[in-house]
């Protein structure tokens, strides 16, 4: 798990990631810049970023983090295979 | 009614079932006929070797203390097959007669056996205008639903137009609201034939003038282990594009259906259970959370329950004895959906609940498991389920947008529509039952007449 979600409540004013950077201390290529800064819930200001595992540690004690969590790989559910593939 | 008759010792019997012939006249094995019996000539005698206890006086059908079999012509005994009248007195006459014989062991019932679920790798059963006919999709055209205007988001490996078409499909399609993730050179509605585009003609079943947005997440270049996968931070993206797409419809209008054939096949991909970053057992997580921001916001999200169903799990799953409906395919603000085939069977694959954010999961069955797009022998797993009740709450949009009916409110009806299968009510194999398109426009038609009613009279 190379990346990992980190939850974010910010105010409006933070709502960008290069405030995210600043106000978290992170290095621009702790960052993935494609994922950006996503807004997952409008109604309750919570936003989520991508970021190395190494850096969520740092940052996980940061009043603007929420959580940081899991980014698990997932598949198409069908049609089902009948074999035992890989682990 | 089909009985098997067993009966004791007999030369007669046992030299024609050493020789596999069918069982020769009655009267070698019984004394006189017996009233109402009909022995089956065509069934040759089975010969059933005797439980013997291993101690006098036990009964040799415990088995335990382990029984002894015999299978000397004298001691073993012999099975045909017959009938004995339906009628209850008749019948109870028979059987009388028969178990009265010193020759007749007993007379037990023939069940009706039924062949195996349906499981990986089976033939096709039924096609998909089987599927459209138990859907009830005529009831929801005559009522003006097929899906007109109603945007259709497929979140999967992408969707590739020209099948669709060569497959007599002809769905409105829109590439400036499509998604397709950084670094992916094909462009939306022109990826490679695959996953998506068996969703995408699924969806069609039902809603044939749907809007089919294509959001290949799955063709990610941040995949997993194999080409078609992702990782959840895709699909976190692709509901923030989502979100903002419903919010920039009107409100009086919105409808977007979200279906989702896909999900995570091990929880070693995940943290663990218990752990406060982990994605499956956790409403908190980012996709979670997104999930019900998104679904708040109007839109009706359809995932499949999964293919890790204990008859015959598809080989990659890795839950062993746990719960493998979990994370955003087990959320309380979406529906799962369940397969089942098109003799209404449980297709052995299929997960069953309990879910894990949501313990009364799946929420109702959708068919799978038929002919259909041509992508692969059978459109298959719950992956196909999915598309095909997605259609089915996209042919509704059409007529009833989420700022009138809610897309909680759509489920229950769905639940309250479905054709019980299984146990009474809910369960953890079918949900609620089956999802049925005829049922569900009645009773829409219905709430339609009494809310004219209502406006009518305080007028």
């Amino acid at each position: 798990m190379a990346r990992v979600m980190v939850t974010l409540r910010l105010d409006p004013g933070q709502a960008s990631p290069d405030e995210v950077r600043r106000l978290l201390g992170l290095a621009p290529e702790e960052v993935d810049p494609g994922f950006g800064l996503v807004n997952i819930s409008p109604a309750e200001h919570l936003y989520t970023i991508l970021v190395d595992q190494e850096a969520a540690a740092r940052i996980a004690d940061a009043p603007q983090v929420e959580g940081v969590f899991s980014n698990p790989r997932i598949e198409p559910y069908g049609p089902p295979e009948e074999d035992q593939p890989r682990e | 009614m089909r009985v098997l008759v067993q009966f004791r010792s007999s030369p007669a019997v046992h030299a024609a079932t050493l020789r596999g012939e069918a069982m020769p006249s009655f009267a070698a094995t019984t004394a006189a006929p017996i009233p109402g019996l009909i022995i089956d000539p065509a069934y040759t005698p089975v010969q059933v070797p005797t439980p013997q206890a291993a101690e006098p006086g036990a009964s040799p059908y415990l088995y335990s203390p382990a029984v002894r079999f015999s299978m000397a012509p004298e001691e073993a005994t012999y099975l045909v097959r017959g009938t004995v009248p339906d009628d209850p007195d008749r019948q109870r006459a028979a059987m009388a007669e028969a178990t009265s014989r010193p020759e007749v062991v007993g007379v037990f019932s023939d069940p009706v056996i039924e062949t195996c679920l349906v499981c990986p790798g089976d033939p096709a059963v039924g096609g998909d205008q089987d599927v459209a006919t138990l859907l009830g999709v005529k009831a929801l055209a005559d009522a003006g639903m097929d899906g007109y205007r109603v945007s259709v988001a497929i979140l999967d490996t992408g969707v590739n137009l020209a099948h669709l078409e060569a497959k007599g499909r002809d769905p409105k399609f829109s590439s400036r609201r499509s998604w397709t993730p950084a670094g992916v050179a094909t462009r939306p509605g022109r990826h490679p034939v695959g996953h998506g585009t068996m969703c995408a003609y699924d969806v069609g079943i039902a809603a044939p003038k749907a809007t089919l947005l294509d959001y290949a997440l799955l063709l990610s270049e941040t995949p997993g282990e194999t080409a078609m996968s992702g990782l959840l931070s895709d699909a976190v993206l692709a509901y923030s594009k989502l979100l903002a797409s419903i919010q920039a419809m009107p409100a009086s209008r919105r409808a977007l259906v979200v279906n989702n054939s896909w999900g995570m096949f091990s929880p070693t991909w995940d943290f663990p259970v218990g752990h406060p970053g982990n994605y499956s057992d956790n409403p908190a997580h980012p996709f979670n959370v997104i999930v019900a921001s998104l679904e708040a916001a109007g839109a009706d999200i359809l995932f499949a329950a999964g293919n890790c169903g204990r008859d015959c799990p598809d080989g990659r799953c890795r839950f062993g004895t746990g719960r493998p409906i979990c994370g955003a395919n087990s959320h309380p603000s979406v529906l799962s959906v369940a397969g089942v085939d098109t003799r209404k069977r449980r297709v052995g694959y299929s997960s069953q609940g309990p879910g894990r954010l949501n313990p009364d999961k799946p929420d109702l069955s959708a068919y799978t498991h038929f002919r259909g797009s041509g992508v692969y022998p059978a459109d298959g797993g719950t992956s196909a389920a999915c598309p095909v009740a997605t259609g089915v709450v996209a042919a509704v949009r059409e007529k009833y947008p989420s700022s009138v009916l809610s897309p909680a409110e759509l489920r229950a009806l769905l639940f309250k529509t479905a054709e019980d299968l299984g146990g009474t009510g809910f369960d953890h194999d079918f949900g609620w039952g089956v999802i049925d398109g005829t049922a569900l426009a009645a009773t829409l038609a219905g709430v339609r007449r009494s809310s004219r009613r209502r406006s009518g009279s305080s007028r």
